[in-house]
C-alpha cells in the first residue's frame, strides 16, 4: 500500500474510533479509575468485550500467517513506563484516546493534557539521549538481554513456531481468561447479589 | 438520526472498533496512538528547531520525524471523528477545569503520561487493543503496571479530591 493509502486508512479509522468512542462515552481511564474507585463496571465491560474479540481475530489470523503483530523487544521499561502512565492517565483524567476525543468536544483540560504529553515525550528523548536506554529499534535482537532489563520478544507466532500448537488454542485460553472476568463482573453487577452472598 | 440522539452502549461501541481493528491489523498494524503521538511530538520540534532537533540522537536513532507515518492519522482521525460526533449531538461547547489543583493534575498527569509512553514504547490504546490480543509478553508487563499505576493515581485523586 502507498503511503497516502496508509495514512487515508489510518484516518478513516481514527475517525470512525472518535465518533464510536464520542457516541459512547467510553473511557479507557475509567474503565480501570471507576472498578477500583467506585466499583463501578460499565467501561470496564466494554473493554473485556473488545480485548476478547481481538484476541480470537488476531490469534485466528496470525495462526494462518496473516496480519502485522508489532514486533520489538520488551522487558522492565514496560512495566515502570506503564506504571507512570497510569498515574498520568488517572490524574489527567483522560488517557491517549479520550484526549483527542474530549478535546473534539471543546475540553480545554483535555487539550492542556495533549499539549503535556507531548512535552513530557520531548523530555524523555532528552534524557534518552543520554541514557540510551530502553535499547533503540535498531539495536533489539528478539533475544533476552539481561544486562539491559529485556526479555526479548514474544507472541502467539513464536508461541506457535516454538511449541507447534496453532496460536488460536493459546487465543482461545486467554478469551476464557477474559470471559471469566467478565462472567464475574456481570455476576457483581446484579440486583441483589451482595444481598444474596451476605445471606448464603 | 437516533445514532445522534442517545448515547450508544460502550460495549456495542467497543465491538465495533474491535472488528475495525482486525481489519486495521491485517492492512497496516493494530490500533496505537503512543507512536503518531510522538511522531507529532517530533515534527513540532523540528517545526521550532529545525536541524537542531538532529543533534538529539533519540530523534535519529529511535523516532525520526517523518509526516507520512500513518499512525498520525489515527490520532487527527480520532480528533475528527470526535469533533463530528459532539457537533451532530450538540455535545460540543468549550469548557475549562475550575479549580487550580485540576489544572496541576492534568499538567502533571500529561507529563506522565508523555514520559511513559515512551520509556514503554506503548501506550494503554496498543497495550489492551495490540500487544495483549496478540498474546506479546509486553502487553502482560504493560497490563501490570498499568493496573498498578491507575491504583495509585486512583489513591492520589481520591485524597486530592475527596472523593
Amino acid at each position: 500500500m502507498s503511503v497516502v493509502g496508509e495514512c487515508v486508512l489510518a484516518f478513516v479509522f481514527g475517525t470512525a474510533v472518535g465518533l464510536l468512542v464520542q457516541r459512547s462515552r467510553f473511557c479507557n481511564t475509567a474503565a480501570l479509575r471507576d472498578a477500583m474507585l467506585f466499583k463501578t463496571y460499565r467501561n470496564t465491560k466494554a473493554l473485556l468485550v473488545a480485548m476478547m474479540i481481538l484476541t480470537l481475530g488476531f490469534t485466528g489470523f496470525i495462526t494462518i500467517g496473516e496480519g502485522n503483530p508489532m514486533r520489538f523487544d520488551v522487558g522492565l521499561n514496560q512495566i515502570i513506563g506503564l506504571f507512570l502512565f497510569g498515574i498520568g492517565m488517572v490524574l489527567a483524567g483522560a488517557c491517549t484516546v479520550s484526549t483527542w476525543v474530549k478535546a473534539g468536544e471543546g475540553n480545554v483540560g483535555a487539550m492542556w493534557a495533549l499539549i503535556y504529553t507531548f512535552a513530557g515525550m520531548f523530555l524523555f528523548s532528552l534524557v534518552w539521549s543520554f541514557i540510551y536506554w530502553p535499547p533503540a529499534p535498531a539495536a533489539m535482537s528478539g533475544e533476552p538481554a539481561l544486562e539491559a532489563l529485556q526479555l526479548g520478544f514474544s507472541n502467539a507466532a513464536t508461541l506457535q513456531e516454538k511449541t507447534g500448537i496453532p496460536a488460536i488454542v493459546f487465543g482461545l485460553v486467554q478469551f476464557a481468561v477474559l470471559f471469566a472476568i467478565y462472567r464475574s463482573i456481570v455476576r457483581r453487577e446484579r440486583p441483589g447479589a451482595g444481598r444474596m452472598a451476605s445471606i448464603g | 438520526m437516533e445514532f445522534f440522539r442517545k448515547t450508544l452502549d460502550p460495549v456495542i461501541a467497543l465491538a465495533a472498533i474491535a472488528v475495525l481493528d482486525i481489519f486495521l491489523f491485517l492492512q497496516l498494524g493494530a490500533w496505537t496512538v503512543g507512536g503518531g503521538e510522538t511522531m507529532m511530538t517530533g515534527l513540532i520540534a523540528e517545526f521550532f528547531m529545525g536541524d537542531d532537533l538532529r543533534r538529539i540522537p533519540f530523534w535519529q536513532l529511535v523516532f525520526e520525524p517523518d509526516a507520512g507515518y500513518w499512525k498520525i492519522y489515527i490520532s487527527l482521525g480520532m480528533l475528527f471523528g470526535a469533533v463530528i460526533g459532539a457537533v451532530m449531538s450538540g455535545e460540543f461547547f468549550i469548557r475549562y477545569p475550575r479549580r487550580l489543583s485540576e489544572w496541576i493534575m492534568i499538567t502533571i498527569g500529561g507529563l506522565l503520561m508523555g514520559i511513559g509512553i515512551r520509556l514503554a514504547f506503548v501506550c494503554n490504546v496498543s497495550t489492551f487493543f495490540g500487544l495483549t490480543p496478540e498474546l506479546n509478553l509486553g502487553g502482560y508487563l504493560a497490563i501490570s503496571g498499568i493496573i498498578a499505576g491507575a491504583w495509585v493515581g486512583s489513591l492520589i485523586y481520591k485524597r486530592i479530591l475527596g472523593v
